[in-house]
This record gives structure tokens, C-alpha cells and sequence, in this order.
């Protein structure tokens, strides 16, 4: 028996200091801590129920240091993965180039998993218009392009963050049915569970 | 684009790791975590059919320091004592300090307890980098100790205080005092001038520089760029390190240590206030041995096949400590997860998966780390320590399970109520007129020591009483005639330090 029933894995992508993990933190504690920054270290997991429909179905969150140091390491987190939520800072243009930058691995290495653009930061441009650097319209565009969701979402008033989580959940949701008749059955021809098995090390 | 540079210039990372079990990438998983290392050379592994077994003594962690021999010379235990005089002295005593205490940046309270302290340290490693200091200000060349880190290029990587770009030259002039000396075939160690001592560890590809105005040798100054050097090692390993700078000479390591300055930041400050760091040894919880036993069987049940090291932490003290059989954890690399976890708030959120090289272990590879609290409150910290980058789920199962055993044997009860109460106050020994004690047990590599009394609640004032037992330390070992035991009368307090080779404890009393 395991403890951990992940249906699907998320990972939060996006340079450092953008919020991921405060998007984590007020989707999965429900608050917004107010203090220093403190970057994540390496990456932390988190699991999370959502009722979809009739259905519960449980994320696996992997929220991912920004720092470069850690990049090499990334591909460990997204590998698999079946949605990547892409991070920028609504108020530095930096990092949305650096969400492209993320947002084309994703589409080199792992061509399975859904995009969602995510700009954080909202209540900042609410406040004040002119804080704005990366234009609405440009990400849309892109978003389109890419054939990715796009929200503009507030870790700090909770902004559109429940919908983006939800949208993730739904969109797994009716993927995972589509996908059912594909893998059901039994291969006789499979080993029973190598992976597990396998000294792969050797 | 900056990534790009990055991904050609570091070639480290396997192509292939995941966390999750996807059948598909069954074939490719054989790779190692490190290239350059060829799979079974990497820390740890070869020991596929080593027991679990549990560091009873906890004896190896205490090993040698290779730099610092102290420790070898110390005889079975070493006791540190001090004493203060009768009270009515305080008063003047205050003044005395108060008027040579150099200026602190970081003030923080008086600590109360344990958890105030540690949630102001958060506090201040954070909030100090934000502010940024004028360089060339009275107040920056003040500090008591500065610690400056630069590529053989020259270029800054780290400082302790105000920020790199404005110390460009500065630690250029540094680089060509290394290259000067050496180019003549010598090493330069320290520079004396001016109440100064400025002392320099070359461990290429880095250099290490510190400016000290206290009283502390330059062996103890060299030995606290080691651990600098180390926490940097630890952050990237040197295989990767030495691999950046053979490609680009001058490349910015910054970019690679950007958010781990506060690590670099509060082991510093652990170097001033800890005495774990100066007598290599880790401060154990007040426990029952029989609650510490269940404890300790839980985690060892708790067993996986690329599982080195398990590791409970309450706060900044050891609970316990299994390890692999035949595998050692030397007390530096514990001393750097330690900082690792006591220093951020990040493992709070979840579980932690973050890949570490123990320097002292292996410089070459990467362990991986799998960090969590037992509780979201609690200050319980439990670390996995595997082989396998790609081992989270398993580790998390053996978080699992041995959280499931301590509670059914009940002991996890017994353990939170220790973890309410992990210091004690130094008159539970029972001698009068002792105001404060380090006892070291050589042979379990611990130590223990009462929290701190009312006299040494400050800053500055806590970190005199470690600059007084660095002193005794220092007699105690000094490399060319070690003392086995020290008696002085101070001013304020009066010390009293011993080596003993028996199982004897002494203290001194007020004179």
C-alpha cells in the first residue's frame, strides 16, 4: 500500500521569485505569507485532492526552485508530468521570456503535457496600471500559439487561483477519460511490474 | 539566452531522471545522477546488501577534521567551564562591554526560548540582504569579520556584508595578492596590520578571504573559509565547480549561488554562536534512552535500498541518526544540513526533494535529500538522505512508515514533549555559582550545554562567550603545546577548561 495516490503530476515552472511557490502555498493552505522572500531549495512536493464532478482527483504538485542552479536538475520534475503551470511576473518582463524559455523544453522533451501560462502578481497591476511590463494581448497571442490556458492570477487576494488549479484538474479529468480504453487490459507478454523490480543500477 | 549558456557550459545533469514511474523510461534510468561518475562510484553506493544500522555511539561522526587536528589531540572528553563572579559586579561588567563591543549590524533580541530565536533568525538572514550597505562606509569596514569569496579570475562571489559589484576591486587586489605570492612558488596565509588579520585559503577554483578584527587565530579563521568552502562545494559540487571554470575562466558564479547567499550567510553566523562548529560536534536532545531506542528502531525500520542516512532533527539538535552500515557522516557535512534546514522556511511547505553533495562524503556527486516536518507545526525534522534522484516516492513511503510505528509504540508522544523542553537550565547540575558550561563527549561525538543565562542572553554578548571558550578551546589545543586543562580569572567571569581522559566532569566555582 502506498500513501500517496497522485492521478496527476503538476509542476511549477517559471524564474525564480515569480511566486510559484506562494501560488502553491494559497492554492493548497489557502494564505499568502507576508515577509522576506525565501527561495525553495531543490523542489517540494505537495499532494492535493480536487472534486471534479463526482470524482476526486488528486494533484501532485512539484514546485520547482526558479534558481539556476537547480535547472539542470529540472527535467527530473516535469519529466512525466501531465500539466506544467509556467510562471512570470506580470510587473518584470524577465521572466516571461524566461517562461518562453521553459515553455519550449516542455514542447522539446515532454510534448504530452498541457501548458498553462500563468501571470502572477495581479493585485500589483490592479493597483497600479503602469507596474504592467508584459502586455495581455502578447501573452494570449502566445498562448494561442502554443495551445496553452492563460490566467492572471493573485497569490495574495487568491485571485483566479482556485480556477487555474480547477482548470488543470478538469482538463487531467477528461484526458484520463479518453485515455482509459487505451490502457486497460493486461499484457501477458509484460513483465509483471519490471520497474519496480528492475536493479537498474547494476 | 542565459539558460542556453548554462546548459552547454554544465553538462552534469543526466538526461534523464523522473519521479515518477512511467514504464516507458525504464530503459534510460541507468544512468547516473552525476556523469563523470560512473554508476557505483557515487556516494554511497556498492552497499546494495548493507544492513541498516543504527549509529549507536554515534562514534564516526566525531572523525577527524583534516584540516583542524584539534579534535585528534583532544583526549576523551573535554569540558569547558565558566563561572561568573558574584552579581553585584554586573553593573560595571555591562559597561565594560558596552564599550568594547564592536558595532553588530544584525541586532537582534534577547532570545527567550528556542523558537523566538530561531524564528528572528529567519528574520535577520532575510532582511539583511535586502539592505544594502555602502562599502565604503565606517559602519562596513567595522564589522567584526568579513568573509569575501572570488574566482581565480578575480571576479566576486560571495561577501558577507554590502554587495559583490561594489567590492570589484577590492577583491581584484585580493587576487593579486594571491597571484603575487604564488607566482614565487609560496602560499600566503595571513596579512597582520592595523588590529587586522586578514587570512586567505586558496582552494582552487575559489578563494577564500577573511578580515577579521577579534582575537581568533588564523588557524580558526582559515578553518571557518573552510566550512565556507565547504557550503559552497555542498551547493554544487566541486566536479561541476572545477568543470564551470575550465570551460569559462571568468564566468559569474553568481548566477549559479543566486538564493543560496543566506545559506553562505547563516552559517557564518553559526560559526560565531554555535559551539557544535568549534568542538565538531552536533548538540543532542534531552531524551529518555528508551524513547530515543524507539525512535531510533522506528527509522531504522524505515529502510530503502538507495536510503544512506536518516536523520531527526528537533530544531538545531539530533535526535537521531541511522546510517547505512560502513557509511560515515562526518560532522561537517551534518553541520551543513543543519544550516541547510535551519536556515529555510522552504522545507515547511511540503516535502522537500533537493539534491546535496556532503563535501566531506564525496565532493564529486550529489546525494539527494528528502526534507520534511513530521508535522506542519512542528519543529520535528526528519532528513533522507538516498542515491537516487529519482527515488522521492520511496522516500516518502519511509517517512511514511516510520511516523506510522512511532505512533503505534507511542513514543511520539514522549518525543514531542522533549521537544518542548530542549534546553535545561544550568543550575540542574547542581553547582553553584556556574554560569554556563560546553560539555563534549569526544567518543559520541555530541555535546550538550545549558541555555544560555541572562548575562549572555545578547547578541554580542553570546557571541563573547563563544570568543571566550574559542580561547580555551585554543589552549586546549593549541598545536604546539596543548594544554590539559586551563584556569583564568577574568574581568567578568572566571574560566575554567579540561581535557580529561577519564569519564570525570569538574567546574569551577566562584573565586
Amino acid at each position: 500500500m502506498t500513501a500517496m495516490r497522485v492521478d496527476a503530476k503538476v509542476v511549477m515552472l517559471g524564474k525564480e521569485s515569480v511566486g510559484k511557490t506562494s501560488l502553491v502555498e494559497r492554492y493548497v493552505h489557502h494564505r499568502f505569507l507576508v515577509g522576506p522572500y525565501q527561495n525553495t531549495i531543490g523542489a517540494a512536493f505537495v499532494a492535493k485532492p480536487i472534486n471534479v464532478g463526482d470524482k476526486v482527483i488528486t494533484l501532485g504538485i512539484w514546485d520547482t526552485a526558479g534558481s539556476e542552479r537547480y535547472e539542470a536538475m529540472s527535467r527530473i520534475y516535469y519529466r512525466g508530468a501531465r500539466a506544467a503551470i509556467v510562471c512570470y511576473d506580470l510587473t518584470d518582463s524577465s521572466s516571461f521570456l524566461r517562461a518562453r524559455f521553459w515553455v519550449k523544453e516542455l514542447q522539446t522533451f515532454e510534448e504530452h503535457c498541457k501548458i498553462y501560462l500563468c501571470g502572477t502578481k495581479n493585485d500589483l497591476i490592479k493597483a497600479d496600471r503602469s507596474a504592467r511590463q508584459v502586455d495581455y494581448h502578447d501573452v494570449t497571442d502566445f498562448a494561442d500559439e502554443i495551445g496553452a490556458q492563460h490566467f492572471e492570477t493573485s497569490s495574495k487576494t487568491g485571485n483566479n487561483v482556485d480556477e487555474l488549479f480547477m482548470k488543470v484538474a478538469e482538463d487531467f479529468s477528461n484526458s484520463a477519460f479518453e485515455l482509459m480504453p487505451e490502457e486497460k487490459g493486461v499484457d501477458l507478454g509484460q513483465k509483471k511490474d519490471s520497474y519496480f523490480y528492475s536493479c537498474c543500477h547494476n | 539566452m542565459a539558460a542556453d549558456v548554462h546548459n552547454k557550459g554544465v553538462t552534469w545533469d543526466a538526461p534523464n531522471g523522473s519521479l515518477v514511474p512511467v514504464d516507458r523510461l525504464r530503459s534510460e534510468r541507468s544512468d547516473s545522477p552525476t556523469p563523470g561518475l560512473v554508476q557505483g562510484t557515487e556516494p554511497g553506493a556498492g552497499q546494495e546488501h548493507a544492513m541498516f544500522m543504527h549509529a549507536q555511539s554515534f562514534e564516526d561522526l566525531a572523525a577527524e577534521s583534516e584540516s583542524n587536528p584539534d579534535s585528534d589531540q583532544a583526549e576523551d572528553q573535554s569540558v569547558l567551564g565558566e563561572s561568573q563572579e558574584a552579581s553585584e559586579k554586573e553593573g560595571e561588567e555591562e559597561e565594560q562591554r558596552g564599550g568594547a563591543e564592536p558595532e553588530e549590524e544584525q541586532k537582534d533580541q534577547p532570545e527567550e526560548n528556542q523558537k523566538q530565536h530561531q524564528k528572528q533568525k529567519q528574520e535577520v538572514q532575510t532582511g539583511v540582504r535586502g539592505k544594502e550597505e555602502d562599502v565604503t562606509s565606517e559602519a562596513w569596514r567595522r564589522h567584526r569579520k568579513h568573509v569575501f569569496v572570488l574566482s581565480e579570475a578575480g571576479k566576486p562571489i560571495y561577501t558577507r556584508y554590502g554587495t559583490e559589484e561594489a567590492l570589484s576591486t577590492t577583491m581584484g587586489v585580493m587576487m593579486a595578492l594571491v597571484s603575487f605570492v604564488e607566482a614565487e612558488k609560496n602560499i600566503i596565509r595571513a596579512i597582520h596590520a592595523d588590529g587586522c588579520r586578514v587570512v586567505f585559503l586558496h582552494k582552487s577554483p575559489l578563494v577564500l578571504v577573511g578580515v577579521s578584527q577579534s582575537s581568533q587565530s588564523d588557524r580558526e579563521l582559515s578553518r571557518e573559509l573552510q566550512y565556507v568552502y565547504y557550503q559552497i562545494v555542498s551547493l554544487l559540487t566541486l566536479t561541476q565547480l572545477n568543470h564551470i571554470f575550465q570551460h569559462k575562466q571568468n564566468y559569474d558564479l553568481r548566477r549559479l549561488l543566486a538564493g543560496s547567499e543566506h545559506l553562505t550567510d547563516s552559517l557564518l553566523r553559526l560559526l560565531d554562536r554555535d559551539p557544535g562548529l568549534l568542538l565538531n560536534a552536533v548538540m543532542s536532545l534531552p531524551l529518555s534512552s528508551s524513547a530515543r531506542d524507539v525512535v531510533s528502531t522506528s527509522l531504522q525500520a524505515a529502510k530503502a535500498k538507495s536510503l544512506v542516512f536518516s536523520i531527526l532533527l528537533a530544531g538545531n539538535r539530533l535526535v537521531t541518526l541511522v546510517r547505512k552500515k560502513d557509511q560515515y557522516l562526518h560532522h561537517m557535512d551534518l553541520h551543513l544540513l543543519f544550516n541547510l534546514v535551519g536556515s529555510s522556511s522552504s522545507f515547511r511547505e511540503g516535502e522537500g526533494w533537493t539534491p546535496i553533495c556532503l563535501p566531506k562524503f564525496n565532493t564529486a556527486g550529489f546525494f539527494h535529500a528528502h526534507i520534511s516536518y513530521l508535522e506542519p507545526k512542528s519543529d520535528l525534522c526528519l532528513i533522507l538522505v538516498s542515491t537516487d534522484r529519482e527515488d522521492f516516492f520511496n522516500l516518502s513511503d519511509c517517512k511514511r512508515r516510520f511516523l506510522e510505528r512511532l505512533r503505534k509504540r507511542s513514543a511520539y508522544q514522549a518525543l514531542q514533549e522533549a521537544v518542548q523542553t530542549p534546553t535545561y537550565p544550568v543550575s540542574q547540575v547542581g553547582i553553584p555559582e556556574l554560569w554556563h558550561f560546553v560539555y563534549k563527549s569526544k567518543s559520541s561525538g555530541l555535546y550538550t550545554s545549558p541555555e544560555l543565562p541572562v548575562p549572555y542572553q545578547k547578541e554580542e554578548e553570546h557571541e563573547r562567550l563563544i570568543g571566550l571558550y574559542r580561547y580555551l578551546h585554543s589552549c586546549l589545543h593549541h598545536p604546539t603545546r596543548p594544554l590539559r586543562s586551563v584556569y583564568r580569572c577574568g574581568d567578568t567571569e572566571n574560566l575554567f577548561a579540561w581535557v580529561s581522559t577519564i569519564t570525570t566532569a569538574a567546574f569551577n566555582k566562584q573565586v
